[in-house]
This record gives C-alpha cells, sequence and structure tokens, in this order.
C-alpha cells in the first residue's frame, strides 16, 4: 500500500519535473537580467511586493509585532484616527523585530527600499544604528509638526540622530524594582525600606533576606548586559563619549558598575540563570524575591495568578559616591519610523502625530495590555491612577510615567550591541575572578576593532 | 546463551536511545497541554489546558494559512527538487568522466557558503524579478541543492551497470532506462531523499522570512517566531504550535521509513 | 565547467538532435551528451541561485564600509580577520566540535543503522521513527529542554547531586569546557538520527545474503559490521562526511539558541559572529563576506581531502 503510494507521488513528480524542471532553468536566468520576461512566474504576489506602500491613498502599511501588545496599540490607534479620517486604513502585518531588523538590512543594502513599508517599529537600542547605517531608508520628521517635547526627554533621545527626529516615541521601557512583600516580611522588612536606596543599602538587606529566607533578591540571564546597561543609564553614563568614541577604560561610572554587579554575584544577592526563560521561571517559582527590569516584565510577573497581591513596585536603588546618580533607568522600548518608501508622509506624521503623539484617549485604550506611555500628558489621565491589585493596590502606572520623566538620557552610540556584548564578555570574566581593568580595556579593544572598518 | 544476552542488549540499548531521542517531543506534547506558568515551572505530566491553548493560538495566530503555505512549499520543493536532483546525480555517475567529476566538485563548493553571505544579493535578484511573496520565490533557490545531486549520484554507485548494458541491448532510450530501470529500483534512496527534503524546506526559516512581506504567505515556523516575540511569551501556546509545527515531518517519515529501511532493491536483481 | 551558453545549447535542442542525428554519433560521445542533458537543469539552478550571489559575495568581501556605502580595499578584510579574537575564538570553537562531534555521531549512526537492519528485530519502524524524531523536533523546544536539562538546579545536576558525583549543582552552560561539550552532546542528538537515515537507505543496495553468507561462515557481529557493512557503505559514508563536515563548520542554530555564544564566547561558532557582523552590529557585509569565505576555503579543502581518501570507484 504504501509502496504503491510512495510509486504514484513520484510519478507525478516525474511528469511534473519534465514540465517544470525545464521550465524554471529557463525563466531563473531572466531572474537575473532584468525581469521582464519573468513576469508570468511572479503573478502571485508582484503587486504588493513591488510596493506594499502603495496600496491605496488613505492607507498606510506597518510592520510590528505584538499582538497583545504593539499590534493592538496600533489598531487602537487605527480607531481613534479614524473617527475623524473616515476613509483612513492600515494594514499591520505581523513582523517579529528579529525580522524587520533582517528585511530592512536586506532591502537597503541590496538597494530594493521599495520593498519596505510606511511604517515600523524599532527597539530603540537598534535606532541609532540603523538610521546611521541607512540613512536613506528613513524620513526625517522633524518638522512634521509632531511635537516631540512632549515625550520624556530620555525616550524621545533614542531616535534623534543629528539634531532630526526619525521616530516617534511608544512604549515605556522605564526600569522598576518589583519586590516579594510577603517574603520581606519574613526578613523584618517592608518595600520602603528598598525605595530610595544605594546599592550597598541594596547588598546588606539582600543578604539579611537571603540568610533568613534562603532566596535572593535580583536574578538575571549570565552573559547578558542588560542589568549593567540599567545600571549605567542610571547614573547617565555611557560606553561612548560624546563623539562617539568607544569610553571604557577610565570610565569610572563604568566601573562602579562592574564592582557592584560582581558584588552582587559575589555575596549570591544575585543569582544568575542561563537565559530567558528560565530567569521569567526564577520570578514565577518564588525562587527570587524580586527583580529589577523594564517595566514590561510585569506582565511575565502577572503570569502567575496565584500571587497577586503579593507583588510591589519601587524605584531601583543608586549607585554610592558617583556624579549623577539616580534611582531611574530605562531598560528596552521601540519608537515608530516613517520609511522613505511612504509615498504620503504627511499622512503617515499627522497619524503619528495625532494618535501616539497626541491622542490621552490612545494611551487610556492600551493601558488594559501594559501598554505604558512615554507621551507624558498620558500620566496625568484617570486611567493612570487606578489601583492595580496585582501590585498590592498600588497606582503602579501613574508611578512609572513619573519615573520615566526622571530618567537619565541614554548615549547608545552607533555601535551600542558591539558594547553591551564586549562588556557581557568582561563582566563574565570578571564574575569568574578577572580583574576590572584588565577586561574593561579588552571590551575597549574589541569594540575599537569593530569600529576599525 | 551469549545470543541472548546480545539480543537483550541490543534492545535495552535501542529502548534507551530511543527514550532519550523522544524525550524533548514528549516534553513538547506534554507542554501544549499545560497553562503557561506551569510549563515554566518545569511540569511534566499533561494537563488539561490543551483546548485553552488551542483557542489562543487561534486567536493570535493564523494557523490554517501557515500551515497551508507549508505544505504548499514544502510538497512543491520536494517534488521539483527530486526529480531534478535524481536525474543530476544519475547523470554525474553513469556518465561520470574526468570533466562531469569536476563540475560535481565545483558544484558542492555552492553549499560552502554560509547563506547569510548570499542571502543579499540573492534577495536583490529575486525583488528585481517580482518574485517577493510567491511559492516560486520560496522554492527556486532550494530546488537544486548539492547535497541532493550528491545523494543520488553516490547510490547511483551502487547501481549495477549490467542492468543498463541490458536494458540498452533491449533498445530503451537513456531516460527510459533512468525511469524504467532506475527509479523503481532506487526507491529506497528515493524515500530517505523524500523525507530530508521535506523536512529541509518545511523547516526553511531565514530565506522566507526576508523574501515573505505579506501576512497570507507565512510559513510555520514563520508562525512560530512570531509567538515567541514580544515581552511575554504564552508557553503552552507556543508548544501547541511548535506541536503542530513538528507533527507533518513525522507522519512523513513514519508513512516513508519502511520504504526506504526494508529492501526492495532485490526486486530487479 | 563549459560555459553557460554552451551548457544550455545542449539542453535546449540536446534531446531532440541527439536523436536525429543519433548515427553520426559514436557510443561515448552520446552518452557523454545524455549525461549532460540529464544534469544541466540542475547545474543551471546552481549556477543562478549560487555561484552569481557568491561572486556577487566575492566582490563584497574585497569592500569595506557601514551598510550600503561600501569601497575597495583589496585583502584589508581577509588579513583583519587573523586579529580579531573573537573570530580566532570562533573558528577554534568549530574545529573543537568537527573533531570530536562528526566521528562520534557517525559512527553512532552506523550503529544504530545496522542493528535496525535486522530482519528478525522487532518494532523496527517505531525504534526507526523515535531516533529520527530529534532533527524534526522544533529548535524552539529542544533549546528549551537543554538549558534546562543542564541548568544549576536541572535535572543532571540532581542526579549527579543524588549519585554523590557533587555536592552542589555545577553551571554546566556557565564553563567554557562544559558548555561545549554539551553543544557537542546537543549536536549528536539531533543529527545521529538523521544520518541513520542515509545508511539505512545505503544498507538496502547491499543484498541480504550478504550477510546470510558471512552467518554461515561464523563471523562475529562486529566482523560483519567492518567487513562488509562499512566497505560496501562508503559511498554513503563519504555523503555524511562531508555533509556534516560543511553543517558543523557553518554550526549556528545550537550557538544562538543554547548558549549565545557564551560564556564569553567561549561556545560562539563562525556563522554566529558572521550573522551578528550582518545584522546585530553595524552590518559590516565586506567583513562577514571575507569570514565567509574563509568557511569555503576551509570546508573546501577538508572535502577535497575527504573525496581523495573516498571517493574511488572500484
Amino acid at each position: 500500500m504504501k509502496r504503491k503510494l510512495l510509486s504514484a507521488v513520484l510519478s507525478v513528480a516525474m511528469v511534473a519535473t519534465l514540465l517544470v524542471g525545464c521550465g524554471s532553468s529557463a525563466e531563473a536566468p531572466a531572474a537575473d537580467t532584468a525581469g521582464d520576461t519573468a513576469a508570468p512566474a511572479a503573478e502571485a504576489g508582484s503587486e504588493e511586493a513591488a510596493a506594499p506602500a502603495a496600496e491605496g491613498e488613505n492607507t498606510l502599511t506597518v510592520w510590528c509585532w505584538d499582538p497583545a501588545f504593539n499590534i493592538n496599540a496600533m489598531k487602537e490607534a487605527e480607531k481613534v484616527y479614524q473617527k475623524d479620517h473616515p476613509d483612513f486604513a492600515l494594514n499591520v502585518v505581523e513582523t517579529p523585530w528579529q525580522d524587520i531588523q533582517t528585511k530592512l538590512t536586506t532591502a537597503a543594502t541590496s538597494g530594493q527600499l521599495d520593498t519596505l513599508p510606511d511604517i515600523f517599529l524599532m527597539q530603540d537600542n537598534a535606532f541609532q544604528k540603523n538610521v546611521i547605517s541607512y540613512p536613506d531608508a528613513f524620513s526625517d520628521l522633524t518638522s512634521t509638526g509632531i511635537d516631540f517635547s512632549q515625550f520624556a526627554p530620555a525616550k524621545a533621545a533614542y531616535s534623534v540622530v543629528d539634531g532630526k527626529n526619525y521616530g516617534v516615541p511608544f512604549d515605556n521601557g522605564t526600569v522598576i524594582a518589583c519586590y516579594r512583600t510577603d517574603i520581606l516580611e519574613q526578613a523584618g522588612f517592608t518595600v520602603d525600606d528598598f525605595t530610595d536606596i544605594t546599592w550597598s543599602d541594596y547588598i546588606e538587606k539582600g543578604k539579611v533576606v537571603l540568610e533568613k529566607t534562603g532566596k535572593p533578591l535580583l536574578s538575571c540571564q549570565a552573559g547578558e548586559s542588560d542589568v549593567i546597561c540599567m545600571m549605567l543609564q542610571s547614573t547617565g553614563g555611557s560606553f561612548f563619549d560624546a563623539e562617539g568614541n568607544p569610553a571604557m577604560t577610565g570610565n569610572d561610572k563604568l566601573k562602579a558598575v562592574m564592582n557592584v554587579y560582581a558584588e552582587l554575584v559575589k555575596t549570591g544577592v544575585l543569582v544568575e540563570v542561563n537565559d530567558w526563560d528560565q530567569y521569567v521561571g526564577s520570578l514565577n517559582n518564588e525562587t527570587v524575591a524580586g527583580t529589577i527590569n523594564g517595566c514590561w516584565i510585569m506582565a511575565s510577573i502577572q503570569g502567575a495568578a496565584d500571587q497577586s497581591g503579593k507583588w510591589a513596585v519601587t524605584n531601583m536603588p543608586k549607585l554610592e559616591g558617583v556624579d549623577g546618580a539616580t534611582n531611574y533607568s530605562n531598560n528596552g522600548g521601540s519608537s515608530w519610523a516613517v520609511t522613505s518608501n511612504c509615498k504620503n508622509l504627511e499622512l503617515a506624521a499627522d497619524f503619528l502625530g495625532s494618535t501616539f503623539g497626541g491622542s490621552t484617549e490612545l494611551y487610556d485604550n492600551i493601558i488594559s495590555t501594559g501598554a505604558l506611555a512615554t507621551y507624558l500628558p498620558a500620566g496625568d489621565s484617570e486611567a493612570y491612577a487606578e489601583p492595580n491589585e496585582f501590585f498590592s493596590g498600588d497606582a503602579v502606572s501613574k508611578k512609572i510615567t513619573e519615573f520615566a520623566g526622571k530618567t537619565p538620557s541614554n548615549n547608545t552610540g552607533v555601535y551600542y550591541y558591539e558594547a553591551r556584548d564586549a562588556v557581557a564578555v568582561a563582566i563574565t570574566n570578571v564574575v569568574a575572578g578577572s580583574d576590572v581593568d584588565s577586561e574593561l580595556k579588552v571590551a575597549q579593544d574589541t569594540v575599537s576593532f569593530a569600529m576599525g572598518q | 546463551m551469549t545470543r541472548k544476552l546480545r539480543n537483550f542488549g541490543m534492545y535495552f540499548f535501542l529502548t534507551v536511545v530511543s527514550f532519550i531521542s523522544v524525550f524533548p517531543l514528549y516534553w513538547m506534547a506534554a507542554a501544549a497541554t499545560n497553562k503557561s506558568v506551569d510549563v515554566i515551572r518545569g511540569k511534566l505530566l499533561p494537563g488539561t489546558y490543551l483546548v485553552e491553548n488551542m483557542k489562543n493560538l487561534l486567536s493570535i495566530a493564523k494557523v490554517g494559512p501557515a500551515m497551508t503555505n507549508s505544505f504548499k512549499y514544502a510538497i512543491v520543493c520536494t517534488l521539483v527538487s527530486l526529480v531534478v536532483c535524481s536525474l543530476a546525480g544519475y547523470g554525474f555517475e553513469i556518465y561520470h568522466d574526468k570533466v562531469k567529476d569536476g563540475v560535481m566538485s565545483i558544484i558542492l563548493l555552492a553549499m560552502m557558503v554560509p547563506f547569510a553571505a548570499t542571502m543579499i544579493p540573492l534577495f536583490q535578484m529575486f525583488s528585481s524579478a517580482h518574485l517577493l511573496n510567491s511559492t516560486l520565490g520560496f522554492i527556486l533557490p532550494s530546488i537544486s541543492t548539492p547535497f541532493l545531486i550528491m545523494m543520488f549520484r553516490q547510490s547511483a554507485r551502487s547501481f549495477p551497470h549490467d542492468i543498463i548494458e541490458a536494458a540498452r541491448i533491449d533498445g530503451l532510450s537513456e531516460i527510459g532506462i533512468f525511469f524504467k530501470m532506475f527509479f523503481p529500483t532506487m526507491r529506497s534512496t528515493y524515500a530517505a531523499a523524500m523525507t530530508i527534503t521535506f523536512m529541509n524546506a518545511w523547516n526553511n526559516y531565514l530565506w522566507p522570512k526576508v523574501i515573505m512581506m505579506d501576512e497570507n504567505s507565512i510559513t510555520m515556523p514563520m508562525l512560530i517566531a512570531n509567538l515567541t516575540e514580544g515581552y511575554t511569551t504564552d508557553y503552552g501556546s507556543l508548544m501547541l504550535g511548535v506541536f503542530l509545527c513538528t507533527i507533518p515531518t513525522v507522519i512523513i517519515f513514519f508513512l516513508l521509513q519502511k520504504s526506504f529501511a526494508e529492501g526492495i532493491t532485490g526486486a530487479v536483481k | 565547467m563549459p560555459d553557460g551558453g554552451s551548457v544550455r545549447h545542449i539542453h535546449y535542442k540536446g534531446g531532440s538532435q541527439v536523436k536525429e542525428k543519433k548515427k553520426k554519433f559514436t557510443l561515448s560521445q552520446k552518452h557523454n551528451a545524455t549525461g549532460w542533458v540529464f544534469l544541466t537543469p540542475a547545474a543551471l539552478l546552481i549556477v543562478i541561485m549560487s555561484f552569481v550571489p557568491m561572486v556577487r559575495a566575492l566582490f563584497l568581501s574585497f569592500k569595506t564600509g557601514i551598510g550600503a556605502n561600501m569601497k575597495w580595499v583589496g585583502f584589508y578584510n581577509y588579513s583583519r580577520m587573523f586579529q580579531d579574537s573573537v573570530f580566532l575564538q570562533s573558528l577554534f570553537n568549530n574545529f573543537f566540535y568537527l573533531i570530536i562531534q562528526v566521528p562520534i555521531m557517525l559512527v553512532l549512526a552506523l550503529v544504530l543503522a545496522s542493528m535496525l537492519n535486522n530482519k528478525n528485530l522487532r518494532f523496527k519502524g517505531v525504534f526507526r521513527t523515535m531516533i529520527f524524531l530529534p532533527c524534526a523536533t522544533s529548535l524552539v523546544s529542544y533549546a528549551i529542554i537543554f538549558r534546562s536539562l543542564f541548568a544549576v538546579d536541572g535535572f543532571i545536576n540532581t542526579v549527579l547531586i543524588k549519585l554523590g558525583f557533587l555536592n552542589t549543582g555545577y553551571n554546566f552552560l556557565g564553563h567554557p569546557w562544559s558548555a561545549r561539550i554539551i553543544i557537542i552532546i546537543a549536536l549528536v542528538w539531533r543529527w545521529t538520527g538523521y544520518n541513520m537515515v542515509f545508511y539505512l537507505s545505503g544498507l538496502q543496495n547491499i543484498e541480504y545474503s550478504v550477510y546470510e553468507a558471512a552467518k554461515i561462515d561464523g563471523a562475529s557481529p562486529f566482523q560483519t559490521f567492518w567487513k562488509i557493512t562499512v566497505p560496501l557503505l562508503k559511498p554513503t559514508i563519504l555523503l555524511t562526511t562531508i555533509m556534516s563536515t560543511n553543517g558543523t563548520l557553518q554550526l549556528f542554530d545550537e550557538s544562538v539558541n543554547l548558549t549565545n555564544g557564551g560564556p564569553a564566547n567561549a561556545t560562539v561558532t563562525m556563522s554566529h559572529y558572521i550573522y551578528n557582523m550582518s545584522f546585530k552590529y553595524v552590518p559590516n557585509f565586506g567583513y562577514s563576506a571575507a569570514m565567509s569565505y574563509l568557511i569555503l576555503i576551509l570546508v573546501a579543502v577538508l572535502a577535497f581531502i575527504q573525496m581523495k581518501v573516498g571517493d574511488k570507484r572500484d
């Protein structure tokens, strides 16, 4: 029976070949030359492919990636805008961030910018890199009437290159510290004992918590530099100087951060896990008493519905003896970019400006999904003052919007990902016993090497 | 006595290897029936959350179209590719000479450069030829692979030359020999090649992710990548998606394994 | 190889011409032409889909610059990679994986295939399918499992502690050598069944009577394996060796998903680094292309040696 099936299938294949096999070898050379003769083969999707941005006068194509989060936000924005512009429509294509980056790189490098959509969402950390590498792929939004002064300054700065605005800020990556109040209580602490504190306080109290409950205060992914970057930004520090040159050696702020991190690991107050799933697991499994991360981590914490009411939110510790140190920082977040392929820049700018950059109604509509604004007026609305039962009845959203306004901005520089990875290597070695200065020297050399094209 | 012991040893070894091999798949199936937070907490037993995971998956992802696309791309690609490559592999071996052996070596070079390096020039070609978002665009780069050509070339080596001579004497044309003699004799090779090619086409990810820009042309691996993006991952639905994405390859293997593992060769000899 | 034009000529006209002018060709010329007709569709596709982009990548490898702004620099990218400590580390890692993993995997696959080729074995189909499953199992789920199995509080550590080999959990993925070994274990786990498929199908071309004759002559299973199975499977073994060498030197998935190259680049592979250089870091395609060509040269040299050793027609 199975043999018959197989041979039937193969016979079909044989026939198909004589048709397709010869056909495709005849068509393929055309693909290389100009593509005119290949037209019959391409009926399938050529219209969308050639110009996805030009479907209709009032339609914009958008790439973004999370149905529960930014896709939902875009669709809500569409509804808000349609009230005044009934003809307006969006075509939202779900595209993971990795794919947006790959598609942007591929399209821009091969000179096929017409394959890009009108608008896409971009990770803030990658904004400078992409605008500087592919200036032709972006539209300058500076003088399109969007009021960028209404956004948290640290946030808006991510998408500014040479004084020009290339992005409309979207979600908030403001850092929060979350604690399990019940575990702290067992050690004799309340959340107030962890508010507006320094890292040395944190380590001292963390040791007590560890001793009394056996639980570390903090977990993070080994080989990632998120915690380092958050600490560094909270002091207003950067891996680069104002000219964009790597500044890791002789960087007192960075050195202080590295020392604190090594101390955290040594004392056991911070436990390193190997990947993201184990990190989320450590929160949901009660193996740690708290975490420090961008405010979007709340969604993962709330995955464990049985822990409702046991968590509380406050600000992160600050570094001692460092100029400009604060209790506020940022990790993650993204902004909307308009591509150069957008045929109707005016429409795109007006849409973004009057929704993400001008509608508190929009932000009220999406707050239930955890999408917190960096558009400062949104923080004053009633929706933001609503208590959150999971986090001990606190008005968490309002709190985070306040934190956002106090966050120092981050000079990511163009080579931010290189620097992050180099510092991750350095901290791994420091934790294993290496010396901070020499490891920072190696990191500096690695980044300088990458920059020396 | 030693024979029994040896047999026992063999069954024991195979059972252990099978268990190790199958465990992650079992875990995946079990996870698909659990709540996300239970998956993260390391629950190993099946749960009761399958229906909810299914509802959730269907609400956030277009599973139907992605499955249809994946099947379409993988089946077309497998069939065309088997024919093109087996013809070539047969040609390289049966009519081999110095030049053709040299060409074979050159063809092998085509698989030795990481795809990341050739992707951008390839994209440029496909974009100018308006092949983005199309089945043809998906399959063209993977129809002819050095791997399959070499696989058929290597197995053609064990195809008895006296059969060819006899067939020629009987007046069969060269192409006739290929279809009437080689093809039925080499069923086990075709079955193995079919399994592997189907699997590779089904799992192909990097290329479709570059050329598919339209929501209606996404494939299952792309759908799974969509599920893992974002600030929170629903592991229950994710594992259900992953499970659905794995099953077709497993079924194809199970159906074909008899054909490539239990000799049919004897029939011709 | 002949230039594209003449190949196409044969391809388009060959079929009918060969038949019409049969008498003018000698037999061997005719067979030669038929051979070309057979391999032309595949060869043409490879030229267009692989060689054309490869030549463009080769040009790219002599240029440098950010993104799309590139200028000529000659062999700078090639000399540069030998001063790049991350790249040299990745080169070392790839060779370590290659030397340890490929032989273990291929021998294991051969052993399993010859066991499962035994006519008297029961549940063959089930065993075969189960052993094949790893390569069909999605990377997403198997990466999660491997990482959690080897976590500090994971299953492996729990067992080792219970058996008294360890006092506290060992961070397998946090130390360079244990992390590399986990990558090797993962690779063997994933690809053994895959290679077994080729051996099983190759074994079907060996007549079972050969084995029965050997049995009557009193050969042990071990002798049968080395004296009959291995020599007769030589073409397939060559195929799998070349493919595994190529696959290991281009290893990407495990480095990205299991260890993310860590700890401190101890497990990063060349392809992973090339990918970062193109799509994560400030794109430097000239340098990526140059590193890709180094991989090509390495694989080509190894494949050439393997073909010299194993590709003889008896």
